[in-house]
């Protein structure tokens, strides 16, 4: 039993007091960054890098870590409580876990967040130390056709998403995609769209976008009620903790989200960004009443917070063992090691078990630890609510500037995030839902990326989309998505021509 | 009455360089990186900040001005004050590449900036994904003769210093290859090590683990000598490829107007400094050789480098914008 023998040296690793306190602090850390809206997980680990030099690696990593997935969990307090998602995987959170929010169901969303947090990174967890060097090799066998496919069934999704007008929906995601063709061109090197600006050769901003669109635009909208619909957010709180139905209505929501951001999150050309989606996706299509969804169902925010939670967890795989990174906290996380003196790669696992399998180990207990620290915390962040909006509107600003800002240390990202919240009120106005748009900005560029270099390792011959199984996979799902979208509205036309 | 106050703050400027000189540093240094943190650029930063803090007891923030090919933050290295309170890590991109494939670059090494000394140099190593028939560099390029523009080679980017290396190699030999550019250097070689692409152009550090593992097989370094991480692998000159010459390096800058005093002392710190055995430890893990080169010649190399560049550039046709 080799993985045994592995895992006790893993936990030797964990348990020892320096490594538990370091794991905490650094769990502690990430939901705290997590719930302040804007301030990331890239900025902290950043800061915190200098002092990871003078710690052992295993260590180092084990805070830094702890920190990436404690932002996480943080991260859906603030998506659910103020509407901001701080990463494009808690974009979903926002859809349901906000709705909650404002009937007065705060708590159980946060609730229900934290446990299929829980749930979620104990099971990639556990994939991770199983199946870690088998599941590289998929993550390596996986080309561009298959990425492009998988991410034409994520835009295909994308639609789904919407709670209210599918064409508003369409022309969000198009929208999106328009966006996303700004900056550099992978292929060619073009500079495109920036009109000369240097900040946008790297493409717009997603955190700012996000920021903008969601947070100050639903402040902008809130000052405008002059509290009206605020009153119902205040006055009821409800209850703290979901209850015992809720949590049986959300069970398989949280397996299948957990199965597929395990899944998901190996494949580091944005796997793990598209697995809260795609678990959302997954639920509203197979729901009994999927019209709730997006009014504050359960089950929305259940599933694409196990799928973000997993996909962050199993992301660990390319990382440590191919050494490439699939966000900027990995990337960080790289450099990390870089300054160690230890170049991530195959040859970890291998050279390096202590360090590998400590990582592990430290993800059961960080987990542990998230639980721990955030159900008795939901009480807190839900009496946050009743805090005068007076009050909680400057604080939101405040804190959406600074982690703008601190991305990029450039003041051109703030015009950015003015931009978008001026966008992002007049589509509010008009009834068109950003998530469409978000999901269109992320995954354009990246798809045609993909595309284009199939096309150009295939010599241009497009039938390599069709001849790899995975990608016709993609595409056929993606084609079936479609037709189950289209098929009730083709019929309720019909029906309506047909009255007349 | 202007005039006077003209001289009294030349006058000033000048007793205050006097003071600095000696004291320098008085208070916190910072060192911009063009780039986000966690890259080999940065690592560089942070590495030598630490030292540089722990001899000097003042702070060395390492600000990343990541974007724009590196515009935003050499530009405003540039602009900053040259009291040596401001520093720049970069790299080849900036000086070597940006300004031979950009038409127009905000920055200009000679006008705008001094050297301090090269940090860390690195080789670009021709790759093949170990499950090809090709066994050496010779093979690599018959194969691409064969079939010419069809041969796929993955690099970290269009216009990047690996590309132009690539491009040279196929000026000089006639082996033309198909570019296949990723977004940065650790997917490139992922796609190499998984097939993805029969071969790849990559940074050493990019290449290592998985030469280590054996997924590629490195066939030639682009540098004059071969490298002791890896004394193996033939250099492109000792099999045919003489001119091909270039490397990977990281260097640290000052504004132009820096007093001379302040960086002499900047030079010898940093020298000191790179010479300790552990800083060349975590240099080499990556595959680097730690710098330490006087300022003039690594002046002297960066114009040559340009040199060579714009030549590549211009027989290859490669364009950024």
């Amino acid at each position: 039993m080799d993985i045994l023998s592995n895992l006790a040296l893993g936990f030797g690793v964990a348990i020892s007091l320096k490594n538990l306190l370091y794991c905490f602090f650094g769990v502690f850390l990430g939901t705290l960054i997590g719930v302040l809206p804007g301030i990331g997980p890239v900025a902290t680990v950043a800061m915190l890098l200098p002092l990871t030099f003078n710690l052992d690696p295993a260590t180092a990593m084990i805070m830094l870590a702890g920190i990436y997935y404690g932002a996480q969990y943080g991260g859906s307090t603030t998506a659910i409580l103020v509407n901001i998602p701080g990463e494009s995987s808690s974009v979903v959170t926002t859809l349901d876990g906000y709705q909650m929010a404002r009937q007065g169901r705060a708590g159980p969303a946060l609730g229900i967040a934290a446990i299929a947090s829980f749930v979620a990174g104990t099971f990639a967890t556990l994939v991770v130390a199983l199946f870690s060097p088998p599941l590289a090799e998929i993550a390596l066998k996986f080309q561009p056709a298959d990425y492009f496919s998988l991410m034409v069934f994520g835009l295909v999704g994308a639609v789904v998403l919407a709670r209210g007008s599918l064409r508003k929906a369409i022309a969000m995601v198009v929208l999106g995609l328009l966006l996303g063709l700004v900056g550099t061109d992978v292929n060619s090197g073009a500079i495109r769209f920036t009109f000369g600006i240097p900040a946008l050769a790297e493409g717009i901003s997603f955190v700012a976008l996000a920021m903008g669109m969601f947070g100050i635009a639903e402040v902008i909208y809130n000052l405008e009620q002059r509290g009206k619909s605020r009153e119902v957010f205040t006055s009821r709180l409800g209850s703290v903790l979901p209850s015992r139905d809720d949590l049986k209505l959300c069970l398989w929501s949280i397996a299948r989200g957990t199965g597929l951001g395990a899944v998901l999150g190996i494949l580091p050309g944005g796997g793990a960004l598209l697995s809260s989606f795609a678990a959302y996706t997954i639920e509203k299509k197979i729901a009994k009443a999927p019209r709730n969804f997006g009014d504050g169902d359960i089950r929305g925010v259940a599933a694409p917070e196990a799928a973000n939670n997993a996909g962050a967890q199993t992301s660990f795989i390319p990382m440590l063992t191919l050494g490439v990174p699939s966000n900027p906290t990995m990337a960080l996380m790289i450099g990390a090691l870089t300054i160690q003196g230890i170049q991530p790669g195959p040859q970890v696992l291998s050279q390096r078990p202590e360090l590998f399998w400590g990582i592990v180990a430290s993800m059961w207990i960080g987990n542990l630890f998230l639980l721990a620290l955030n159900l008795p915390l939901v009480g807190l962040w839900v009496r946050l609510l009743a805090v005068p909006y007076r009050l909680l509107f400057p604080a939101i600003l405040v804190f959406c500037c600074i982690g703008v800002f601190t991305i990029n240390n450039n003041v051109f990202d703030l015009f950015q995030l003015v931009a978008f919240a001026g966008l992002g009120y007049v589509l509010l106005k008009l009834g068109c839902e950003p998530a469409p748009l978000i999901l269109g900005l992320v995954l354009g560029p990246m798809m045609e990326e993909y595309l284009r270099r199939a096309l150009l390792i295939s010599l241009g011959d497009p039938m390599v989309l069709v001849t790899s199984p995975l990608s016709l996979a993609f595409l056929l799902a993606a084609a079936g998505l479609l037709i189950s979208i289209a098929v009730p509205l083709i019929r309720a036309k019909r029906e309506e021509a047909m009255k007349e | 009455m202007r005039w006077t106050v003209g001289v009294f703050s030349v006058l000033l400027a000048l007793a205050g360089t006097q003071v600095q000189a000696q004291d320098f540093p008085t208070k916190p240094i910072r060192i911009l990186v063009p780039f986000a943190p966690g890259g080999f650029v940065d690592t560089a930063a942070r590495i030598v900040g630490q030292k540089l803090h722990e001899r000097w007891g003042q702070q060395v923030i390492v600000e990343n001005r990541p974007g724009g090919n590196g515009f935003i933050a050499v530009s405003a290295a540039a602009k900053s004050p040259a009291d040596g309170y401001t520093l720049l890590m970069a790299h080849t991109g900036e000086f070597v590449v940006n300004p031979a494939v950009f038409k127009d670059v905000p920055y200009d090494f000679d006008r705008d900036f001094v050297p301090i000394t090269q940090i860390n140099d690195a080789p670009i190593v021709w790759v093949v994904n170990s499950n090809t028939p090709h066994q050496t560099m010779q093979d690599l390029m018959n194969a691409a003769k064969a079939s010419p523009g069809k041969l796929g080679v993955s690099s970290p980017g269009n216009g990047s210093i690996n590309h132009l290396v690539m491009e040279w190699t196929t000026l000089e030999t006639g082996a033309k290859f198909l570019h296949v550019p990723y977004k940065g250097g650790a997917p490139a070689m992922a796609a190499t090590a998984g097939g993805e692409v029969p071969a790849g152009i990559a940074a050493l550090s990019s290449a290592m683990p998985h030469m280590q593992s054996g997924r590629v097989r490195a066939v030639a370094m682009s540098t004059a000598t071969r490298t002791p991480v890896f004394p193996a692998v033939p250099t492109l000159a000792e099999i045919g490829v003489r001119n091909v010459q270039s490397s990977i390096w990281v260097g640290l800058f000052a504004p132009k107007a820096v007093p001379q005093p302040i960086l002499d002392k900047l030079y010898g710190e940093v020298a000191t400094i790179l010479a300790m055995p552990d800083v060349k430890a975590r240099f080499a893990a990556g595959g680097g050789v730690t710098g330490g080169m006087k300022p003039a010649e690594f002046a002297a190399k960066i114009r040559r480098e340009y040199a060579d560049a714009k030549k590549v550039v211009a027989a290859a046709n490669v364009k950024a914008e």
